[in-house]
């Protein structure tokens, strides 16, 4: 076992749930390492929805909150609200995070809460039997498209900007270190961190669009269709070749909601004790 | 030159995906004949003379039961 998961994980619940080659174990060990480098594991709360990607809080040996299908947003505003000190991370997929818990995605990023929303894009909805997501290419062949896809795939990290998030960046399992440190730059950001990794899932992804389940194939076809850029700018020339461009888009400092309402109490407060007109 | 002292692969954990096969650089792993508690054929780090520990079979393991313990400082010395 590895020394992290040793320090970390609830070996109770081990091996992982999930499939061999899978992603979502990499992004376990990617941000199990982000916050060994930050030692905030007690500081730490944890909430996810329903999917494979909502499966990785459940191992961590933190405070886990496990709520309804695309709810899990909701939620872990509720927890801010009432734990300021908490470090609030929500673990959603493309499904969970884009599809049925769109809309509190975009309010939450709208309102810029400090918290951490990592999802997880396996361009597919892979726990119910690989049907077509919001983050589907088109033209993939999928359960419910089998004669390739029409629909254009939803930008999750163009959603988040549009909305507001004060820090976005997408990364790629294909490359775990840089990961690791996105997760670390999020952690320590103060506001809506929106963190979107693309990651490989052979069984259904791999098998049915891609054309092989091997983990091999699916880890290299991410290694070449992810592409690494350094100016958010350039992103429109890696999408027109048909490629995912990688790496951080914007990370801005923006008043942060809780700390205005608390502003806000405080504020009332005096002009009544005062004995203001309110 | 760094090195590593052993490969340890958990038998209760690893799933048999041969990632680490993959994404090794200096084709320390081989795939095994030993099964895993969970069916799968598990790899054999064969050649752990190879290894430099770079890690990256440590980081790309996607059931986290992959450890590289290095050579400790100073022991070719003595």
């Amino acid at each position: 076992m590895n020394p992290l998961a040793g320090k970390y994980l609830r070996k109770n619940f081990l091996p992982f749930i999930f499939c061999p080659g899978c992603g979502d174990g990499m992004i376990v060990h990617a941000f199990l390492e982000a916050v060994d480098e930050l030692g905030i594991i007690d500081d730490l709360a944890l909430a996810a929805g329903i999917g494979c990607s909502a499966w990785i809080p459940v191992y961590i040996h933190a405070d886990v909150l496990k709520v309804l299908h695309g709810r899990a947003i909701p939620a872990a505003i509720g927890l801010k609200a009432t734990r300021p000190s908490r470090k609030v991370v929500v673990f959603t997929g493309d499904g969970d995070g884009l599809a049925i818990g769109g809309l509190h995605m975009l309010h939450a990023a709208r309102r810029n809460i400090e918290m951490t929303v990592v999802m997880v894009n396996n361009q597919i909805y892979a726990m119910t039997g690989g049907q077509v997501a919001p983050s589907t290419q088109v033209g993939a062949r999928t359960q419910t498209t089998p004669y390739g896809n029409l629909e254009k795939p939803l930008d999750g990290c163009k959603v988040a900007v549009a909305a507001g998030a004060t820090m976005v960046s997408r990364c790629s399992t294909a490359y775990p270190q840089a990961l690791s440190r996105t997760f670390k730059k999020a952690l320590t950001h103060k506001g809506f961190s929106f963190v979107e990794v693309i990651s490989q899932c052979p069984v259904q992804t791999g098998r049915y669009i891609h054309g092989s389940g091997a983990p091999q194939f699916n880890l290299q076809w991410l290694k070449d269709n992810c592409v690494p850029v350094d100016d958010p700018a350039k992103w429109g020339e890696v999408e027109a070749q048909g490629k995912i461009p990688l790496g951080d888009v914007l990370q801005v400092e923006k008043p942060e909601f809780m700390e205005e309402v608390r502003k806000m109490n405080q504020k009332v407060k005096e002009e009544r004790a005062k004995g203001g007109d309110r | 030159m760094k090195g590593a002292e052993r490969i340890e692969i958990d038998r209760r954990y690893c799933k048999g995906c041969m990632l680490c096969q993959y994404v090794c650089k200096f084709e320390v792993f081989e795939p095994g004949k030993e099964r895993s508690a969970l069916d799968y054929v598990m790899p054999r780090p064969a050649k752990v003379e190879n290894c430099r520990v770079c890690r990256l079979c440590e980081i790309h393991c996607p059931d986290m039961a992959l450890t590289v313990v290095a050579q400790k400082k100073g022991k070719g010395k003595k």
